[in-house]
């Protein structure tokens, strides 16, 4: 146990130690059990095994229902073959090894089950969708394995101070994802829920915290049931059809960003070794977000070229530039391309020149290393460059500090282009080892989680309408807070301004 | 003990002879509290109870306990902290028993989580308790007078913080008294101006003198506090003679009147005594009134902040015109001849003021004894205040009330009662202390106000508190008057013993109920028809059983006599419990996050800015304005990421390590 821990502890101990003090005990029984929680485990990508992991007091269940292996009668730790079917249907979704770790002696220290199944994504979304469904259970939050283990005092030192930003990372990856998600049809339906489901809330507890003595009428609530019933049923709807959903974009996202005429669509043709796109030497020829699924060193990657940053009083150029951007914001690994033949000739200006570009690409103050991280630096046109000064530059870079990789190259000679490709493999490979990077159906199958808990929290407004409106209201916080999960939460003070704007509350 | 003789003889008031204040300059007090309000006098009282000698400083003893604006108290929200005052061993609570002349729980169709307790009340006999009880509490000194300055000198270096309150200095002939803590609840006296039409002067409230400009002097110049501005009113007070009572629609009082206090069984005024409510509404003519003086209006016109949820009716006209709005005429005393008009606090010239009224039809010869007035008042910015409800950077410094930016008498008695329990635990020297907004709505109220700030008049509303059907009216003994007697020691062994007997038999009981276990078909033979879902194989406690609409506790007990019976004094409270319990169990853990992210305390001194941890700029930035007190406040701040979370989690368990290696080495 950590110290952090135990001072609480300690104290807990202490007073309880003085005497039996029957109303702690009234207040402390039944401790109740926490969630369970799953996530694949094993990298995305090209891999034949997929490692699926379960934690918690339910995962005896998960064991049973998926596997039918009992946990008291299954040898903790030991690989066993099992047919593992889906306890909705009993339909056979994979042949794998499953193994059984019960609590303390696991990662988490709860019970765990891990499955070992092949690494189709069919098979995967199948397994998760089984999981999902059984009570109790839900898909993991960013970090919330690491975070079990280590409240559990399972993790060394040196593992918690990486800790922070290993949930960083992992929260990064999936906020991205649930970017890609929500600048669609989808994140316009959800935040449509939840803006209704948010009024509905508060004129609950409108009705609540005031209408004794107020003018806030009956009619305020049969509109909410109403409100609820519709929502529930589009809910519903969308449960059912999930299949036919938005197209998932599977792989890793890499766009290739930067000033107007340095070369990008050149980049990409060359990466496709085809033309995809137009190619001209006029500035602010790519607009619209041209996209290619590629194949790089194994891995699927999904390459975007977007239109050159600059402002301009285009309308059509303008929206490229706002799409660049919003890509920007979404990829995984941002291809920064610059010319070669802008860089400042006194060279010692190169490394913040470069600095600059980058702050105009990613658009933030904040150009930190999280986000500098994610960025590859390509200095095109070298082939325009006296053969000294490609030599020169490329010292300047390799004893710069603080920028991200950078590749001289020439797309029209294709010299440098070797080594770049190494270099942009070498990324691809460490961001599909990261098992939330590129996995639509993991963000899908969370999605859905929180929507079916969704569907039953208003479920219980309508049970507890006539018995008890603060179990009711209940009922609408809780379903807000599970949409909240995929859209952004919302806080006591956004319910009273709707409370204040809808009503006129005089006491 | 004054109380219980007060409440068995309810009219034989006896005023203790006042203290007399001749030593004061040579006496050196424990705490002093400024201010008579509702706060100052919870906070006094607070104080002498956890043991510190104390000195209360107000303008005039004679409005100690005075209410300044509406005759009532509790409400949806305001009656749980009512409860929980009173199970801290407050004063409002059986104050309010005491003076109530009619008695409602609101809201009893929509669940007990949020029912309102409220009162109106009789404004002489609330007052007289108070002081009856304040001039006869031992270690208290009540001193009539006004304070020019704060005494301050050099922080204590084991302390965080700038400098250390040492004392007041009083306005007539300038003498020092001195103090370790000092609690300030001078309400809306701070730079304090009423409006009335056109004319504005300087005060706090009609009637009393301002409060010298010395304070405020303290506050903003010589100790560097943010403040801000703003506004509240009051209507003016109606002749109720003149008033056609015919013409409103009469609001009766509950028939069975339930106290605020969980000492009292019942309330001093005998239901057949209470008096009514009269509700009317205001006509096109209020309208055109309020649109037509407009220009002599100067308090409208600005545009301080004034509470969304309280409205003058000038801004309830402008903002929601064309409609009609609701006014309660309330009784100001049992023998009062003025009524109170709920909802129309303004700021109109006074003959305004009677046209307005007389728009009315019940209103229609209406007679103003005292018009209403805006007041425009200065507030310290929360947020620079522990949870504690200390200053953060002055040592042995309370701010409560309005003065925080609150808006309520109950908000202001809350506030008051944890500042002068912490102003007395720092003079004693012992470790300030927190409340939990897992545990109570004092710990939302106070945590919202020094982790967010307020931007307006600060009210309680249930919907704040996110474990809302755990802090419940009916259970705010059981939250809080065990600790408050074993850790904070504000709650007298009476009070304990109570709460103590009524916990184990609730245990009792509930175990009790849990043992009865029937299938559905057999607790049909033994209660008679009721609806149950039909399954006959599960078998059905009795706790189970009383979580449906039909059942009550007493109809278990004449079914099970022998075991129940014994509990039938808790027949609504197990009721309750039966039903809320599965909802709060399913809370338990998130509560028990909240609840160990607030243990883990982050030390104020620390400087966000070189912290040799990864956060962002912007992060830091965020850590440094607001210096959350606990990693729980943290966590709510704009802007906190995960990640940040756990850096600074792993930085106090570092920190905490280090200091108890420290402690270790020093003991051995």
């Amino acid at each position: 146990m950590f110290t952090f821990m135990s001072g609480a502890l300690r104290r807990r101990l202490i007073i309880q130690g003085l005497r039996v003090n029957p109303v702690k005990k009234w207040f402390s029984n039944n401790l109740c059990d926490s969630d369970t929680i799953f996530a694949l485990s094993s990298g995305h990508g090209r891999c034949g095994v997929a490692v699926v992991r379960v934690s918690g007091p339910a995962s005896a269940l998960a064991l049973r229902s998926l596997a039918g292996l009992t946990h008291s009668r299954t040898v903790p730790r030991t690989a066993v073959l099992r047919n593992i079917t889906d306890p909705r249907s009993q339909e056979l979704l994979d042949k794998g090894l499953v193994l059984w770790f019960p609590g303390p002696h696991s990662f988490t220290g709860e019970d765990s089950v891990e499955f070992h199944i092949h690494g189709g994504s069919a098979v995967i979304r199948g397994v998760l969708q089984a999981l999902g469904s059984l009570p109790g259970v839900r898909p993991a939050e960013a970090g919330e394995f690491t975070r079990r283990a280590f409240y559990a005092g399972k993790l060394g030192l040196t593992e918690v101070e990486g800790l922070g930003d290993l949930i960083h990372a992992e929260t990064e990856a999936q906020r991205r994802q649930a970017l890609r998600q929500m600048a669609g049809e989808l994140g316009q339906l959800y935040s449509n829920w939840s803006q209704r489901l948010t009024r509905c809330l508060a004129h609950v507890e409108a009705f609540i915290d005031f209408s004794e003595d107020e003018l806030i009428e009956d009619g305020v609530l049969n509109q909410v049931d109403s409100s609820v019933s519709q929502l529930q049923k589009e809910l519903e709807r969308h449960l059912r059809d999930g299949r036919r959903g938005e197209r998932l974009r599977g792989g890793v996202q890499v766009v290739i960003a930067g000033a107007t005429n340095a070369g990008k669509s050149s980049l990409l043709n060359m990466l496709c070794q085809r033309p995809v796109a137009i190619v001209s030497p006029v500035a602010g020829t790519t607009r619209d977000v041209v996209e290619t699924a590629l194949d790089i060193g194994g891995f699927p990657v999904l390459l975007s070229d977007t239109a050159g940053l600059r402002d301009t009083p285009d309308i059509v150029e303008r929206e490229g530039v706002r799409r660049a951007r919003e890509r920007v914001e979404q990829a995984d690994l941002t291809l920064v391309v610059v010319d070669s033949t802008h860089l400042p000739r006194d060279l010692l200006g190169v490394p913040s020149f470069l600095m600059g570009q980058l702050r105009t690409v990613l658009h933030s103050a904040e150009a930190q290393e999280a986000a500098l991280r994610g960025c590859l630096l390509v200095l095109n046109k070298s082939d325009l460059l006296a053969g000294q000064q490609v030599e020169r530059i490329q010292k300047v870079l390799s004893q710069t500090e603080g920028l991200p990789t950078a590749c001289l190259l020439s797309c029209q000679t294709g010299d440098g282009l070797d080594d770049f490709l190494v270099v942009f493999q070498k990324q691809v490979k460490t961001l599909c080892g990261d098992p939330l990077s590129g996995d639509p159906s993991l963000t899908q199958a969370r999605h859905r989680a929180h929507l079916q808990n969704c569907v039953q929290a208003l479920a219980q407004y309508h049970h507890y309408r006539d018995l008890d409106l603060a179990l009711a209201a209940e009922g609408l916080r809780l379903a807000l807070t599970n949409l909240g999960r995929i859209t952004g939460k919302v806080g006591a003070e956004e319910i009273l301004d709707i409370i204040f704007r809808d009503f006129c509350i005089g006491k | 003990m004054l109380v219980r003789q007060i409440l068995f003889r309810p009219y034989s008031l006896q005023f203790p002879s006042r203290r007399t204040t001749c030593d004061i300059a040579h006496k050196k007090y424990d705490v002093i509290v400024v201010g008579g309000g509702h706060a100052g006098t919870e906070a006094a009282a607070a104080a002498t109870r956890v043991g510190a000698e104390t000195l209360l400083i107000t303008q005039n003893i004679r409005t100690i306990g005075a209410l300044s604006c509406n005759p009532s108290l509790g409400g949806v929200g305001k009656g749980h902290l009512v409860r929980e005052v009173d199970s801290l061993d407050g004063l409002c609570g059986r104050a309010g028993d005491w003076a109530g002349i009619h008695f409602s729980i609101l809201n009893r169709s929509k669940g007990p989580a949020v029912w309102g307790p409220r009162a109106q009340l009789d404004r002489d006999r609330y007052r007289q308790f108070i002081q009856a009880e304040l001039l006869s509490t031992p270690r208290l000194t009540v001193l009539e007078g006004s304070v020019e300055e704060l005494l301050v000198s050099n922080p204590n270096p084991d302390h965080p913080g700038q400098h250390r309150v040492t004392g007041v200095r009083m306005v007539d002939g300038g003498r020092p008294v001195f103090s370790s803590s000092v609690v300030i609840t001078t309400g809306t006296f701070l730079s304090g101006s009423l409006f009335m039409g056109r004319t504005t002067s300087p005060g706090g409230r009609i009637g009393d003198p301002p409060s010298c400009a010395g304070l405020s002097h303290s506050l903003r110049e010589t100790l560097g506090l943010k403040t801000g501005r703003l506004r509240t009113g009051t209507p003016p007070r109606i002749l109720k003679e003149t008033v056609q009572l015919s013409l409103t629609h009469t609001h009766a009082p509950d028939k069975q009147p339930t106290p605020f206090s969980f000492l009292n069984k019942e309330t001093c005024c005998k239901p057949e005594d209470q008096l009514p409510c009269y509700l009317l509404y205001t006509t096109p003519g209020v309208e055109r009134v309020v649109m037509e003086s407009l220009h002599l209006n100067t308090h409208i016109q600005q545009d301080t902040k004034g509470p969304r949820y309280c409205p003058s009716i000038e801004s309830r006209v402008l903002r929601f015109p064309g409609r009609k709005h609701q006014v309660w005429l309330e009784p100001e005393g049992m023998t009062s001849h003025l009524l109170y008009p709920q909802g129309l606090s303004m700021t109109l010239p006074p003959d305004q003021q009677l046209r307005l009224l007389r728009e009315i039809p019940a209103l229609q010869r209406a007679e103003i004894q005292t018009p209403g007035y805006g007041v425009q008042y200065d507030f310290v910015c929360p947020t620079q205040l522990s949870p504690s409800l200390q200053v953060k950077r002055v040592q042995g410094l309370f701010l409560a009330g309005q003065i925080n930016g609150t808006t309520g008498y109950e908000e202001a008695a809350a506030q008051g009662l944890w500042a002068g329990v912490n102003a007395g635990r720092t003079a004693l020297r012992l470790p300030p202390l927190s409340l939990s907004r897992t545990q109570s709505y004092i710990g939302v109220l106070i945590d919202d106000l020094v982790s967010r700030g307020v931007t307006e008049p600060y009210r309680m509303f249930t919907s704040r508190a996110e474990f809302r059907t755990a802090l419940r009216p009916d259970n705010a003994d059981l939250r809080l008057s065990p600790r408050g007697f074993e850790e904070i020691g504000c709650v007298s062994l009476r009070r304990y013993r109570e709460v103590m007997r009524v916990g184990d038999s609730l245990n009792e009981a509930l175990t009790a109920l849990q043992s009865i276990s029937m299938s559905p078909p057999r607790w049909r033979e033994r209660l008679g028809t009721i609806s149950l879902s039909e399954n006959k194989s599960t078998l059905v406690s009795a706790l189970e059983l009383l979580e449906y609409k039909d059942i009550t506790f007493e109809m278990l007990a004449s079914a099970f006599p022998d075991h129940l019976s014994a509990y039938l004094e808790f027949s609504q409270r197990l009721k309750i419990e039966a039903v809320y319990r599965p909802h709060c169990e399913r809370q338990k853990l998130e509560m028990e996050r909240i609840r160990e992210e607030e243990s883990l305390s982050l030390p104020q001194d620390i400087d966000y800015f070189s912290l040799p941890v990864s956060l962002s700029q912007e992060v830091r930035e965020v850590l440094d304005r607001v210096r959350p007190h606990t990693l729980g406040a943290a966590t709510r701040l704009q802007g906190m990421t995960p990640a940040a979370v756990v850096h600074l989690l792993n930085y106090v368990r570092k920190t905490e390590r280090e200091t108890e290696e420290q402690t270790y080495t020093k003991a051995s």
